[in-house]
């Protein structure tokens, strides 16, 4: 196998990004500032930076002003350890909580056109989760753009990648990690448009290549979103974390699952069912349409099941609706603009005038490769994997546990970016060049993609990910049983063979989508697997994990899930104690950093 | 379910192996819902697998996914079928790919080209002023903002620049120079000499011919034409 496919060129670089949104040009664009002259190698899947599923992100970017008089830092702390349901890791929080303003103005300063209050400063608005005085009231504390925060961010790193001369590769995947005696000297790239792999050697290596859930029926991710970093790590033999934690984003926009910003009930929208009752009233009593949004999406379902959701016809879907008609003209037309045209455009509904119907949607994964506070990648708890780093949604240091606060994740890209940058930057100084292309190197690939250019089977590519996609939606979704996580294994085994039996439309390798879907499929059941695996190992509810046979937190759970699976169904677990160095330090009110109990 | 519309697409085929093009004609039926990204991922789904074309956010908010139909540049992720029905009165559709950059294959073209155009205008700051004296944000009132946050919003899915009549004849295009427009107006930037520089230049803005096709197709609706004529007053 693998006859005919070899290396077609071989590229070296002082630091490759595997993935150039947010997080991974944050870091490249730190590495350019504080280290001119490095040759810097980008890669994304899409044909530039710009197009980064980061652009997508929508509300705001969480950071306590030093100068607001009501905020504090350690109250973001605090809602980020209690928003986690006691599974972040304290070091973590603390270091992006007091990273974040700092950050804010090295956006501003590099360009980010953030939206202003009447005195010209950086606006804020309240978010989920996030609040005043350790959880007694909402926080004004989402810096954003608009509802284009995410564009306004992707934009801001990629200029300054672009300024310090770092070269994009668009595009491409990594298909394999380069390994020597146990340090990361690079990756495998597959170029599309050529049909071309190009070997990368680098001294450090970073992979940020963002989230995964279009394993979901219903998802706000884009299309490349399959996990194609995460794979490339559990390749190698090294761990992933927390991956039961998939975040379901309470709005999404009825059909394809576009997601309908937190920041619209941040503004004073409100969730009602089909009896326009303003139901998280009965939920979350303080917090109400902006508690977290594990607590929410559980709540909307709760309401579809007990019959008080509404149909969509036309998309055959359950949803229940979104009430922005109170809010002023001036914050549908400029501060929600981007969303109040998706519900037009895809819905034909004004949200002026009329409820728009949203139902929650797969949004984030929480966990990912395994990190210490420095984005070092680790191989167990003892190692750390030399000259390899991650960040970003695909890595788990951990900020957020098994459940996220909106606006953090923005505020982790640029953070941890920049932290992982400085590291970056240090090991540069004395590490050893990448050496010579290993003899092995893009053998496992060019096996794979053999195997699908060669396959005369008779199963069907659409038929697969459509299962797939309905089987995580309904067995490993919101709500999740020993049963359901079982049947979904079962099926997924099923899936993975079906997978490898897919006729080839064409064998040429150029412009070949029907190969390079058929391989993020791949990538897609196998991330499933190990997302299915945890969850049914996590005999608790925590965050986003929620199992009806055990709705409660324990604390024999306290600790994150570390799984391996170099083979496919083969997967070995181990546990990260979670740190609490808040609460051991006994600082100011060191207890709340506790196992607290969680209610909004 | 709502009734389904049966459609037919004529859609350009190239294959880079062969150096072969030509037109292919697929009838589906669909749900008037459907955007033209699900109907292409349906005729891949049962009829084409062969069939190449490109998309990423699926929701107008990335610009991957700008083809040509019957004519028109757009997105095909914001496309309704019903609304294409309406639009252009007719159940045919010839779609091609867009005319700013050689295609790959099929529908998909090498934006990474048509890209260079942007990094020409220096999309970032170049020299930025210095910080509010605190070492805190700048003071921008919200009236400046809104005399270029419109121009912000753009996402380079170079629509503008396949419809502009100019663009395809050494003028940078509409979008590139509307991004070196931006930071004209942008307070931070204080390097206005080199933003002028370019805007001036062979390539520069009075290429524009001011046929205004740029405001007239943009997906995202932003009045291009309007931020190119303050680039030719000099007004920013």
């Amino acid at each position: 196998m693998g006859e005919g496919l070899t290396i077609d060129a071989t590229l070296t670089c002082d630091v490759l990004v595997i993935g150039a949104g947010g997080a991974g040009l944050r870091a490249a664009a730190h590495i350019g500032e504080q280290r001119p002259g490095s040759k810097i190698i980008a890669l994304t899947k899409v044909v530039s930076p710009q197009k980064s599923h980061t652009t997508t992100a929508q509300g705001g970017m969480a950071a306590v002003d030093p100068k607001d008089p009501a905020d504090r830092t350690i109250f973001h702390m605090f809602d980020t350890w209690k928003g986690s349901d006691c599974s972040a890791d304290q070091n973590v929080i603390k270091k992006v909580c007091e990273l974040g303003w700092e950050e804010m103005v090295w956006l501003e300063t590099h360009g980010m056109h953030f939206s202003r209050t009447e005195e010209g400063r950086i606006a804020k608005r309240p978010f989920g989760g996030h609040m005043l005085n350790f959880g007694e009231t909402k926080a004004f504390r989402a810096c954003y753009e608009a509802d284009r925060t995410g564009k306004g961010i992707m934009d801001t790193v990629w200029d300054e990648s672009l300024r310090h001369g770092v070269d994009f590769i668009g595009q491409c995947v990594a298909t394999e990690l380069l390994m020597r005696s146990g340090t990361c000297i690079g990756a495998i790239i597959y170029r599309y448009p050529e049909g071309t792999f190009i070997a990368i050697l680098a001294n450090a290596t970073i992979i940020a290549t963002g989230g995964n859930t279009r394993m979901y029926l219903v998802s706000s991710n884009c299309r490349g979103n399959t996990g194609d970093g995460l794979v490339l790590a559990l390749n190698a033999g090294l761990p992933v974390m927390d991956l039961e934690a998939v975040q379901l984003h309470p709005t999404g926009i009825v059909g394809p699952g576009i997601l309908a910003s937190e920041a619209l009930r941040g503004e004073g929208a409100i969730l009602r069912n089909k009896d326009e009752e303003p139901f998280m009233e009965r939920y979350a009593p303080t917090a109400k349409d902006l508690a977290p949004r594990d607590l929410v999406s559980r709540a909307i379902m709760q309401e579809i099941r007990e019959g008080k959701g509404l149909f969509h016809e036309g998309h055959n879907a359950h949803h229940v609706w979104l009430d922005l008609r109170h809010l002023p003209a001036a914050v549908h037309e400029k501060k929600l603009q981007e969303v109040c045209s998706f519900f037009k455009r895809f819905v034909g509904v004004d949200p002026q005038k009329d409820l728009c119907p949203v139902t929650p949607t797969a949004h984030y994964q929480m966990g990912g490769i395994p990190t210490n506070e420095f984005g070092e990648v680790q191989k167990d708890l003892q190692t750390i994997v030399p000259g390899l780093f991650a960040c970003g949604e695909a890595a788990a240091a951990s900020l957020h546990g098994l459940n996220r606060l909106g606006t953090n994740s923005l505020l982790e890209l640029i953070t941890m970016g920049r932290v992982i940058g400085e590291r970056v930057v240090e090991y540069l100084k004395d590490s050893q060049a990448p050496g010579e292309l290993p003899s092995d190197a893009g053998h496992s690939i060019f096996d794979q993609f053999s195997t699908y250019l060669a396959s005369q089977g008779t199963e069907n590519y659409a038929q697969i990910r459509d299962t797939l996609r309905n089987l995580m939606m309904e067995k490993v979704g919101i709500f999740r049983t020993e049963k359901s996580l079982l049947e979904a294994l079962e099926k997924l085994k099923e899936l993975r063979e079906k997978a490898l039996h897919i006729p080839i439309g064409t064998t040429s390798l150029k412009a070949n989508q029907n190969l390079w879907q058929i391989w993020e499929l791949n990538n897609l059941i196998s991330i499933s697997y190990v997302i299915t695996r945890s969850a049914l190992e996590r005999k608790e509810s925590r965050g986003a994990h929620f199992r009806e046979d055990y709705p409660e937190r324990s604390n024999e759970y306290n600790y994150h899930t570390l799984a391996y699976m170099s083979e496919f169904d083969t997967v070995t677990f181990d546990k990260r104690p979670i740190d609490m160095s808040i609460f051991e330090a006994k600082g100011e009110r060191y207890e709340l950093f506790d196992f607290i109990e969680r209610k909004y | 379910m709502s009734a389904l519309y049966p459609i037919t697409l004529e859609i350009n085929r190239y294959d880079p192996e062969t150096n072969l093009a030509w037109c292919q004609t697929y009838h589906v039926k669909v749900g008037g819902i459907l955007r033209f990204v699900d109907v292409l991922r349906k005729i891949n789904d049962e009829q084409d697998p062969t069939l190449a074309w490109a998309s990423s956010c699926e929701h107008a908010q990335c610009g991957s996914c700008g083809i040509m139909v019957n004519g028109k540049p757009l997105l095909a992720c914001e496309l309704l079928v019903k609304d294409a029905v309406e639009q252009f009165n007719t159940h045919t559709f010839r779609l091609k790919p867009l005319t700013i950059a050689p295609v790959v294959r099929d529908l998909v073209v090498d934006l990474e080209k048509a890209y260079d155009r942007i990094h020409a205008a220096k999309p970032y700051l170049i020299q930025p002023a210095p910080l509010y004296p605190d070492g805190d944000e700048y003071r921008i009132s919200p009236e400046t903002v809104d005399t270029y946050v419109e121009a912000t919003r753009c996402i380079n899915c170079f629509c503008c620049a396949t419809a502009c009549i100019s663009s395809h004849h050494h003028f940078l295009g509409p979008n590139a120079t509307m991004e070196n427009i931006v930071r004209l107006m942008d307070p931070r930037e204080t390097a206005k000499q080199e933003r002028m520089d370019i805007l001036y230049k062979e390539d520069g803005v009075y290429r524009c011919h001011t046929s205004r096709a740029c405001s007239f197709v943009c997906p995202k609706e932003i009045d291009v034409s309007h931020f190119l004529a303050l680039g030719k007053e000099g007004k920013f």
